[in-house]
Formats: C-alpha cells, structure tokens, sequence
C-alpha cells in the first residue's frame, strides 16, 4: 500500500491540487451555479471523451495520431443530422451505398481466385489499371441514375438551415421523392459490376505486392455478409417509400437514436475502410501516417462543404428532450422522466435534460462499455496487450492486423457517436471537427496518451476546467491589488485549458495515468 | 532424426543496413539447439527472421518441411513455433494469468497446459492474479517462458533466458528448459556459456550476420581455439 | 604557391560543378520578371519601375514562395535534421511577424534595428522551447510546443491585447519603410527574398555538413547512441531550435513586409501544419525537399484556387493523400532514391 503511495506520489500531489483547485473555485459560488457549472463542465468532458478515447485507443495500440479524428467527429453529425432531419434521402442512398459495399467486401475472394489465376509479366502489371479505369466509368455512369432527393445546400428555402427549422417547429415538409430515369436493374447491376471491378482491382494491386505463397482458400465470412447485404440492398431499394414512411411516423425520439445508431456504424465502417486502403501501407513511416491523415482531413471538410454547405445549422433536439408543457420545468426526475421536459429543476438551478443530464449518461455508458470490453474479453486483452509491444502480440500467433482495423473502426465509431451526441447543443459546423480534435489532443496528453482511464480523466477535467472558467469569465474573479475583478475576455479560456496541460506535462511527462517507458 | 527447422542462407535487412549477411543453420528434432556469437551479431535477428519479425529479403526458411519465409509473422508462429523474446518482454498491463490466457490459441490451452507449466514454475501459480508490472525479473522471466508453452508449440525459441538472472534462478530456468525440451525442440540464445555448454546437444555460431560453424556441442566443448576466436574469454 | 592555390581553385571549380543547377536556377529566377515582361511585350523599364502587370503580380507569388520556403526549411532542420517533432513552429514564425508589425507601426523603428529584434527574439522563443525540452521527449515534446503556440495564438487575439494586435482582426495597415516597401519596391523586395532565401539555403547546409550538424543527425538517428559518445544533445538541439526559431522569424518579417497584414491564422495549428506538409511533399531531412515543397505548395493552392476556386481544398487534399501513398520520401527524397539506385 505504502509503495502503490510512494511510487504515484507525483500524480498523487497533481490530484490533489487539481481538487483543491476545484473546491477553491466552488467557494465564490453559488451551489445552484457550481451545480450547472460542474455538470456543463461533464457534459462537455463527455462530448471530449468520446473524441479522446479513440484517439487514445488508436494511438496507443498503432502509433497512429489520427489527425482526421476532429473530422470523424464531425461527419457522425452530419450523418446523424441526415437521418434525423431528411429520413428520406437516407434511405435513397441506402440501396447503392449498400451495393458498393457488396462488392468490396468480396476483395478477399477476388484475392483467392486471382491466386489460382497467374497472370504473366506485362499483364499482371496493366490488368488492374485497366480493372479500376472500367470500374470508374461504369461506377460514374450508373451510380448517378440512383434518384436521390436532396436538399440544396445554395438555395435558403432549400438548405439544411431551413429543414432544421420546420422539423423543429413540426412542419416539416419533405419533397417528392423522383423518379428512376432508367431501368433500375441496370443501375443494380451495373454498380454491383462496377464495385466488384474495382475490388479485384484491388485485390491486383495487392497481389504485386505480395511475395510468396498466396492462399487459394475461399473466405466463407465475406461472401455470407455479402449476400446479406445485397437482400438488405435489394430490401432497401424497392422497399424505399414504406421505408421512408416507417420513419417519418417513428417521430423524432425514434429517430434520434436511429440516427446515434446510424453515426455509429457508419463511423465503423469509415474508420475500418480508412485503415485498411490508406493507413495499412503506411506502418513502417509514421510521418507520412500524420501526412495522410491530414489530407483526409482536407478532403472530408471539403465534401461535407459540398454536401451540407458552408453555414453553419443547428439539429432540432427529439421530443423526448424538448417538452415545453405546464409541468415543465420539472421539478423531479420522476416529473421529468413523465413529462419529458426539456429542463429540470435541480438545487435551484435549470437543468436542461439534454444538454447536461443525457450526453453525460450517454458517455458514462460508452465508458462503462468500452471498459468493460478491454477489461473482460479476450479482443481487450489482446488490445491492451499490444498498446504495450503488438510484435510480441503478432509473435503469439494473433492476426494483429484484425484488431489494428477493429480498434480504429472502434475508435472512429466512438468519435462518430460523439459527433450526432453533441449536435443538437452545439450545432453543425466544418470547424466544430478542429476545436474538439484540440480539445480531445488536450485530454490526452493530460490523462497520459495511451491511457484510457486517463483519456476519460483528461477529457473530464477539460470540461471541467473550461466551464469554470466561463463561469467566471462572466462574474469576474477577484485579484489582490486590483479594485475592479479581473474578467478575462471569452478567447482567454481555451488558453487556460492549454496552460494546464503544458503545466501537467512538464510536472508528469507521461500526464497523469500515463507510465514512463 | 530430421530437422524441424532449416534456415538456408536468409539476408535481412533493417532499413538500409545489411544485418544477417548469409545464415545457415539446422535444428533436428527435439533438441536443444543454441546459438552463440558476441553482442551485435545477429543472434536475436536470426530469431526474429525466422519468426518473419524482421522478414529475409533473401534466403529460405523451412519449418516441419514448409517454407515459410515471406508470410505473415502470426501465420508463422500459428504453426506451431513459440517465442520467447528477451529483455523478459511480458504483457506489464496484464495480470499473469491473462499473460497465459493471450498465448491459448484454441480454446482450453491454458487448462490442458496448467498442470505442466505449474510444475515447472510452482511461483507462477501463487502470483496468477498479479499484474505483469509487480513481478520480479525472474518471475517475469520464468512468465515469458511460460506464455510460450500454453499453446502446443513444435518450436521454441528462446532468447538469452539467463540475461540478469541470480544463479540460483539460472539453475531453476536451466532445469525449466530441460523438462520442456523433452517435448519440444528449442532453439535457444544463450551469452552464458557455461549454461550453454550444460544444455544444447548442438551449437550455431553466428559472427558478422554470418553462421561460421555448426556441429555437436560435445566437439565444441573441447576446442579452445574456436571458444576464443568466436566467444571471447568463455 | 601554385600548388597551395591550385587546390582551392580546383574546389571552388568543383562547388561550381556541383551548384551549377543551384545557381543557374538563381539567375533564373532573378531574370524570371524580365521575361515574364518578354512574353507579355512589356517594356523592362516598366517592371524596373514596378508598373501593375503580370510580372508584378508573379514577383508577388513568388515572393510568398520565398518566405515559405525559408519558413519550411526552419522546421526541416529541428524536424527532418535533429528530429524533434515541434507542433508549435507557427509561434516562431508568428512572433516575427507580429514583432515586426509592431515595430513598424507601434514604435516606428527602422529595418536594422527590427532585424536585431527579430534575432533577439528568435533566441528568446528557442531558449523557451529549449526549457522544457530536456523533460518531455517525442510526442509529449510536440504537445507541449502545440499547448505552447496555442496560448501564444489565443492570447494575441484577447481584446486586452487590441491596440498592439488587433486582436481577432489581426495587425491592419502596417506602413513599411520606402526601402522594402512591397507595392512600389516590389522588384527590389523580390531580389532581396530570392537572395535571403538561397543564403539561409547554404547557411543550412553548411550547418548539416559542418561537426555540429553531424551531431544533430545522430541525435535524429539515435539520441541514447549520440549521448552515450559523450555528446550534451541538449546544447545541439538547442542550437538547431535557436537557428530553425531566428529563420522562422526572418521568414514573419518578410511576411509581414510583403502582406503588409498579419492574421492571427498564421500562429494556429494550420501554419504549422502548412511546413509540415511542405517538406513531406518535398522530402524530409533533405533541406532542399523544402524549397521544392513550397514552391509546389503555394503553386498548386494559386492555379488550383483559380481554377477551381471553392473546390480547390478539396482537390488539395486528394493531391496530399496520391503524394504519400505513391510519392513516398517527397519529391526530392523519391528523386535522389531512384538516382542513388540507378548509381549504384
């Protein structure tokens, strides 16, 4: 017990200082205001949290500082606004999305077959260039003919900002619906040709590559997800207006929690075709991993500034959040839980449900769940095991590779989650990726960077601290030698935030989880 | 007695520098085979070669009559070849029995295996809910080795087993290694001489990333002069 | 007496020899107005007099290649050469700039003795960053000069700080002095960029080659090795940042000649980010590869943004992600590769 004491007596001290800090800052205020302020401070540590615990995970297992996460973050909103705001164009770009994929998912069978056909010198080297040019034609010519009503993000009464709007004063009208110009199978087909082109494309390049013996055996998972996802395709397409329909009529709480859902897969799936096709080739040059993922970043501000436009807009919060009835505020939990009121009196104070009881719920079970994940099963131990040396891992006979891809869709996933979560309070913007990659970089450093326990500490205290700046920010805090309180100006407190970890890390190199090498 | 293991020749490079420059070697079955040569000649990457940690550009590596070079490291070790890596590299975030757990490649390795490797580190089982970090170097050691046994493994490979160890643990690790070699072939590094001698039934020589000599341990035993050209003072 | 100066004849024969590319691109460059005017039918009376036209307007983007370049070359040496990953190198670069704007319309202060500040002032960022760089190490290091630059960013923007920074808006209005002065002296300012950018070029490399810089390398290449021969690598680090940290500032006073504005954007993250996506695209640790870089970096932005003006980001980044994944040393290091394969 003396030596757990005497071995983390730094962290220790920094703990305890940073409570002193915190209480000292809790004297001057009322416990209506401390209350608010420590559960904004949550709410936003939450919102962090979910951003910094991939980053962590990712970092720690690969050596990768994934610089499009802040970008992850907020393209998970913009899915989330889509689903939640314009149910039906997400269920017109369901069917060719979901086609694409079959063809891609099929790569490894492309793998097996190419194996049992060798091609020869010059046409080994040609074949997939001419595959992935035939792909791109046939790719641009049928995935076009998919009707796909969208808003537009040039026209105000057509923008995302007025659709926002109605949905959230309850008259939302939603535009027809278009035909198909050509015969649909065609274009079915023609993208399912087309993306299983560009796979075996693909699976040539990879071929070239490869040295030695190739395996000839035919992945059995694969095809079966395959052929799931074609009757879901199929499903989705011809199914279209009853699908709208459903979730119109589902309401909004429905729907918000579809669109977490939603954010969440999508952010897997982009964070595992991310790692796979660019991050993969670049392990042994780490610099250029930084670089890649900076250009990422690059390309996805631009396409969400393509597709959703430049202004920014808000998402209207679910009727579960936003009751406004004569009940309302509520003035208990069970008051609240019956009325779905969208503010709850609690020590005096407002509370308002979303904002600072649910995203911090949401995020206490993420960090339930994820620790639950790497403390109890067998991926978490193999996880934590290679954040400390994935060689020995590989050496023990475990295809480390596989979890490199889970752990960055995982993490990907996670900051797409946090990406819908803190939509509706703070709004959707193509900067809102920059500030909290700054924020959940912040986290990191302070809880230790390939911490977990410290990723959720850092970016709590983040929040924390932050808030209460704010809060002070606006009632002014009293200095010695100085008549008037001393009011920082509102861009003084993110520096506050960074002034602490520069302090941190220079009193705890390795933050305050973290474990010196 | 075949070989299980032929290495024919591999080149490896680490970035641009040129590490094992022609290494040849033959590991029969169920010996103990060590290799031997100064700091910096290329023990450890011949290991991991072999393991295609660090992949040969050039060169074969024939494992139970496959070759193997070129693959993947997971795909290699999933044959059957155990690695025990040196500097005590165990999990430090996972408690011992995870450290074992991590290593089962089918379900219930461990609880087949317990008995065995109980026996042969009685401490293991007393320390089995402690974290890796709170170990003591030997018990690290002994944990490295243990990892290694879990699932059915034709191969071990084991690194400098004896580097920072008391005496008393050299002994203990020694008679370790001599029980497991009844049932698994073992290609070992080795600096101590002395426990070397004791324990392989055939010895490589590596100088310069190059093999130089192989033969019967017993031969090597007697000649001086190659001790001295190649192993300094033993 | 022949024999003593015959050698020195024979190695300043042999510079020539292996810099005649580097100096014919510099007689290039110097002309490159005149016939720009050539091709445009413009008398060279008038771009000596810097009348508006095409060759005004390209001395101006080139100038800003210039200072890119000089900018991005800083960051090579602290990252390519001694290997230390500094994500506040923006804060150098920034400082020099804003010094300089305030200098000029603050205090009215000639251009010597801004120069002087500017070097005082590199020395001062280096040696802070030189405090905490014996206690944090690799990304930890880059963190912290990230939390550095980041308050140094936000605090020029608080409205406490409005009649020397502008605040938010940034330095407005900077009267430069007649001498340098970008819009009626451009030409002189383009030959005075061009000259600094090829010395601060062989200043550099003079560094590399010279004992000091070796020691730089080891450390990138191994730093325990580098102590374990009986080096301080601190002093030898501390040496690159104070270099690196005065090139940078040199490169915000030109910035801030040329412009003559400063936004606070050039100490946030992006401007860091800019060097390091210049000198990965031109190659890391090749010195050269920065110069390459910029000069792609700011081109590709210029013809990209006239071509395609909102989508040229867009563009931009797809350029980055083809570049890494099949350009992988940048363009120089991809170049020198293939030569050093194709040598031996």
């Amino acid at each position: 017990m003396t030596g757990t004491l005497k071995k983390n007596r730094t962290q220790l001290i920094t703990l305890a200082a940073l409570a002193f800090l915190l209480v000292t800052a809790a004297q001057g205020l009322e416990t209506k205001d401390w209350v608010i302020t420590v559960l904004r401070g949550l709410s936003v540590g939450m919102v962090t949290f979910l951003v910094a615990s991939g980053l962590s995970l990712i970092f720690g297992l690969m050596d990768v500082l994934n610089l499009a996460h802040g970008e992850m973050f907020m393209l998970g909103a913009y899915v989330g606004w889509t689903v939640f705001v314009r149910p039906d164009t997400f269920v017109d770009i369901l069917a060719p999305l979901l086609l694409l994929f079959v063809g891609f998912i099929l790569t490894p069978l492309w793998r097996a077959l190419l194996a049992r056909v060798r091609f020869s010198g010059r046409a080994a080297q040609l074949w997939p260039w001419m595959a992935a040019i035939i792909a791109f034609i046939i790719l641009g010519l049928t995935l076009v003919s998919f009707p796909i009503t969208k808003w537009d993000p040039e026209v105000y009464a057509e923008s995302p900002i007025t659709f926002s709007l109605a949905l959230d004063q309850g008259n939302l009208a939603l535009p027809e619906p278009k035909p198909f110009e050509a015969a649909p199978i065609i274009a079915i087909l023609g993208t399912l040709a087309g993306s299983s082109l560009l796979a075996s494309a693909f699976a040539g390049f990879g071929q070239r590559k490869q040295t030695g013996r190739m395996s000839q055996h035919i992945p059995r998972g694969p095809v079966i997800t395959a052929v799931i996802l074609l009757i879901l395709a199929l499903a989705a397409f011809w199914g279209n207006d009853a699908l709208t329909e459903w979730l119109i009529n589902i309401g909004t709480t429905g729907r918000f929690f579809l669109a977490m859902g939603v954010a969440t897969v999508a952010g897997f799936v982009i964070g595992g075709v991310m790692e796979t096709t660019m991050i993969r080739p670049l392990y042994d040059r780490p610099m250029y991993q930084l670089m890649i993922t900076l250009g990422i970043s690059f390309i996805i501000i631009e396409v969400v500034r393509a597709i959703w436009g430049r202004p920014e807009f808000t998402m209207p919060k679910a009727a579960l959040f936003s009751g406004r009835g004569d009940a309302c505020p509520a003035e208990s939990i069970g008051d609240l839980i019956a009325n779905q009121c969208s503010t709850v009196i609690l020590f005096d104070g407002r509370i308002r449900t979303y904002n600072e009881i649910f995203i911090i719920l949401v995020g206490l079970i993420v960090l339930i769940a994820v620790g639950l994940l790497l403390r109890r099963t067998r991926i978490g131990m193999i996880i934590r095991a290679g954040v400390q040396d994935s060689e020995m891992v590989e050496a023990l006979g475990i295809n480390v590779r596989q979890v490199f891809t889970f752990v960055f869709a995982l993490g990907v996933a996670l900051a797409s989650l946090g990406g819908v979560l803190a939509a509706p309070s703070i709004g959707l913007s193509s900067v809102m990726g920059g500030q909290f990659l700054l924020l959940a970089l912040i986290a990191l450093a302070i809880g230790g960077l390939t911490s977990f326990p410290g990723a959720a500490a850092g970016a709590i205290l983040v929040g924390l601290i932050q808030q209460f700046i704010i809060k002070y920010g606006q009632i002014g805090i009293n200095i010695p030698f100085l008549d008037e309180p001393f009011k920082p100006s509102p861009p003084l407190v993110p520096a506050s935030v960074v002034l602490l970890m520069v302090i941190i890390l220079l009193v705890l190199p390795n933050g305050l989880f973290g474990r010196s090498e | 007695m075949g070989n299980l293991l032929e290495v024919l020749n591999i080149h490896t490079f680490i970035g641009q520098f040129h590490i094992l420059e022609g290494v040849n070697l033959e590991v029969p079955q169920g010996s103990i085979t060590v290799l031997l040569g100064r700091n910096g000649a290329g023990k450890t990457t011949t290991l991991k070669s072999i393991l295609g940690l660090t992949p040969p550009r050039e060169g074969k590596v024939i494992f139970a009559g496959e070759e193997i070079q070129g693959q993947r490291s997971f795909d290699i070790a999933a044959l059957g070849i155990g690695f025990v890596p040196e500097h005590r590299a165990i999990f430090r975030d996972l408690s011992v029995l995870e450290n074992l757990k991590i290593a089962e490649r089918k379900k219930g390795d461990l609880a087949r295996k317990e008995a065995f490797i109980f026996n042969l580190f009685p401490d293991l089982k007393r320390l089995i809910k402690l974290s890796g970090m709170n170990l003591s170097g030997g018990q690290q050691q002994m944990l490295a080795v243990a990892r290694a046994l879990v699932p059915d493994n034709k191969l071990l490979l084991i690194d400098e087993p004896s580097e920072g160890l008391a005496p008393v643990l050299i002994e203990q690790m020694m008679e370790a290694i001599r029980q497991l070699s009844q049932d698994t072939t073992v290609l070992l590094v080795e600096q101590n001489f002395l426990m070397a001698s004791r324990l392989a039934e055939r010895y490589v020589i590596i100088e310069e990333g190059q093999s130089v000599t192989q033969g019967a341990m017993a031969d090597l035993v007697g000649d001086e002069e190659t001790i001295h050209r190649y192993l300094g003072a033993a | 007496m022949q024999t003593a100066i015959s050698p020195k004849q024979n190695s300043t024969k042999a510079w020539l020899k292996d810099n005649g590319g580097m100096i014919g691109l510099l007689i290039f460059l110097a002309a490159f107005p005149f016939i720009v005017a050539l091709f445009e039918g413009q008398p060279f009376t008038e771009v000596l007099a810097n009348e508006t036209g095409n060759a005004k307007f390209l001395q101006g983007l080139l100038i800003e290649v210039f200072i890119l370049a000089i900018y991005a070359i800083s960051y090579d040496l602290i990252l390519g050469i001694t290997g230390l990953l500094s994500f506040g190198h923006a804060m150098f670069f920034a400082a020099g700039a804003y010094f300089t704007g305030i200098a000029f319309k603050n205090y009215e202060l000639g251009i010597g003795a801004t120069l002087v500040g500017i070097v005082v002032l590199g020395i001062v960022q280096a040696i802070l960053f030189g405090i905490v760089l014996p206690r944090v190490k690799g990304i930890t290091f880059a963190l912290v000069t990230l939390g550095m630059a980041s308050m140094f960013h936000i605090i020029i923007q608080a409205s406490e700080l409005a009649e020397w920074t502008g605040a938010d808006v940034g330095l407005q209005g900077v009267t430069t002095p007649d001498l340098i002065n970008t819009s009626t002296e451009r030409f002189r300012l383009y030959l005075i960029t061009l000259m600094v950018t090829f010395l601060v070029y062989l200043v550099y490399r003079r560094f590399v080659d010279s004992p000091t810089g070796r020691v730089c390398v080891a450390i990138r290449e191994n730093e325990d090795r580098a102590l374990m021969l009986g080096y301080n690598t601190f002093h030898f680090k501390l040496a690159a940042l104070i270099l690196s940290s005065i090139t940078a500032a040199l490169a915000g006073f030109f910035h801030t000649v040329h412009q003559p504005i400063v936004s606070p954007n050039v100490a946030g993250l992006g401007w860091t980010v800019a060097a390091l996506l210049i000198i990965l695209m031109g190659g890391v640790g090749t010195l050269s590869g920065a110069m390459v870089g910029a000069a792609v970096f700011r081109l590709l932005e210029f013809f990209l943004d006239k071509q395609f003006g909102e989508n040229a980001n867009f563009l931009l980044g797809v350029i980055y992600v083809l570049l890494v994944l099949f350009l992988p040393f940048g363009i120089v290091g991809t170049w020198r590769a293939k030569r050093f394969r194709t040598q031996s």
